[in-house]
């Protein structure tokens, strides 16, 4: 006679949970740094990556079916980056524009046991940081995404759903004006 | 990790830059902001989730209609095995290599009190069970799509079928699934 065991478990929010979490957490790093890489501050990348989770958990049904989940969250994170974008776009129609404060973004320089290099390390990357806020926002996120963070142009074009010739050419571009401008501000001497 | 696939950085200056880029700072997470995140995320995810889920059913709460053998997040709907029986899913076993099933149940109202038979072939185990070849479970179900991971692991080659039993009062559906073991 086979045993019948009654157990109470609850097959509902918990196992959803579960689910969602074993399919989400292995990507979470790097989800992160791309939030980042595409906001440059840590409260506004924090945001995203949790619009992110929340619209991800509501597509629970799709995800589970995706062979490659972590490059379909980036598209979403991606897409909803946009999103706001054009929306702030609109709402600041009538402002005065902030701009990308040079130094705003150095968040997480590490230093070393010496801090003459440090400084200096820490200027180039200011003027580095300012360098890229003179780029346009799709050629700074490729130069990020490819030279900063080491995605392939195959891997940035399922991201910005941009032909890879496309991606290639802003990257080239990109690399050139960060040039002209650090090679004009004496970032190196 | 850098590997680079264009070649515009060639000179000393441009290695400086690329340098420069790949030391390009980054905000790292606090203590807990990942499982924080995930908890708000799950919370409020079910909340928005309820207007979304589409209903089925044939004049019952349970949709059996919309029950979905997934393998490892592969739809089924194009299952490992070429079926005899197309109404009947399957899938592939490794012998002695455990393999999760993810059963979802759709109900177009939540259910308390459901009870869920899993019955086992000879030779397969569900992880957790050993050697029960029948296991029940007093459930609820939450109105929406409801997700229940098993662990299936083969201890022999014969293979069988697993079947699923959802019981709510006096109703009730049965869901087969095939195995084969290699």
């Amino acid at each position: 006679m086979p045993t019948r065991i009654r157990l109470l478990i609850r097959m509902s929010s918990e196992n959803n949970s579960a689910t969602f979490e074993k399919l989400v957490q292995p990507h979470f790093d790097r989800l992160y740094r791309l939030a980042f890489r595409l906001t440059g501050r840590k409260a506004e990348a924090e945001d995203l990556f949790q619009e992110l989770l929340i619209k991800a958990f509501g597509k629970l049904d799709d995800l589970v079916m995706i062979d490659e989940p972590g490059a379909w969250l980036s598209r979403v994170m991606y897409n909803l980056f946009i999103d706001e974008q054009r929306r702030f776009a609109r709402r600041r129609m009538h402002t005065v524009e902030e701009g990308f404060l040079p130094g705003d973004g150095l968040e997480g320089f590490a230093g070393t046991d010496n801090p003459e290099q440090d400084q200096r390390r820490l200027e180039q990357l200011q003027q580095l940081d300012a360098a890229l806020a003179q780029l346009s926002d799709e050629h700074r996120l490729v130069v990020l995404l490819h030279d900063t963070e080491g995605y392939k142009l195959e891997e940035i074009h399922k991201l910005m759903e941009t032909p890879v010739g496309t991606v290639k050419s802003r990257l080239h571009r990109a690399r050139a004006r960060l040039r002209e401008i650090l090679t004009e501000s004496g970032t190196f001497s | 990790m850098h590997t680079r696939d264009t070649d515009d950085f060639s000179d000393e200056r441009d290695q400086e830059i690329l340098g420069l880029l790949k030391d390009y700072p980054m905000a790292t997470a606090d203590a807990g902001f990942y499982d924080q995140a995930l908890a708000r995320a799950t919370h409020e995810g079910s909340r928005r989730q309820r207007n979304r889920w589409l209903m089925t059913g044939f004049g019952s709460a349970i949709a059996a209609g919309l029950v979905l053998w997934m393998v490892s997040g592969v739809f089924l709907a194009t299952p490992d095995l070429p079926q005899p029986d197309a109404s009947i899913p399957g899938i592939a076993m490794t012998l002695e290599e455990p393999r999760t099933v993810n059963l979802v149940f759709a109900s177009a109202t939540p259910l308390d009190s459901a009870t869920l038979t899993v019955t086992l072939p000879d030779g397969i185990e569900l992880a957790g069970f050993p050697g029960q070849r029948e296991i029940a479970w007093q459930t609820s179900l939450v109105e929406g799509k409801n997700f229940l991971p098993l662990e299936l692991i083969a201890l022999t080659p014969v293979g069988g079928e697993v079947l699923a039993r959802l019981e709510h009062d006096d109703r009730d559906r049965t869901f087969r699934l095939r195995i084969e073991v290699s």
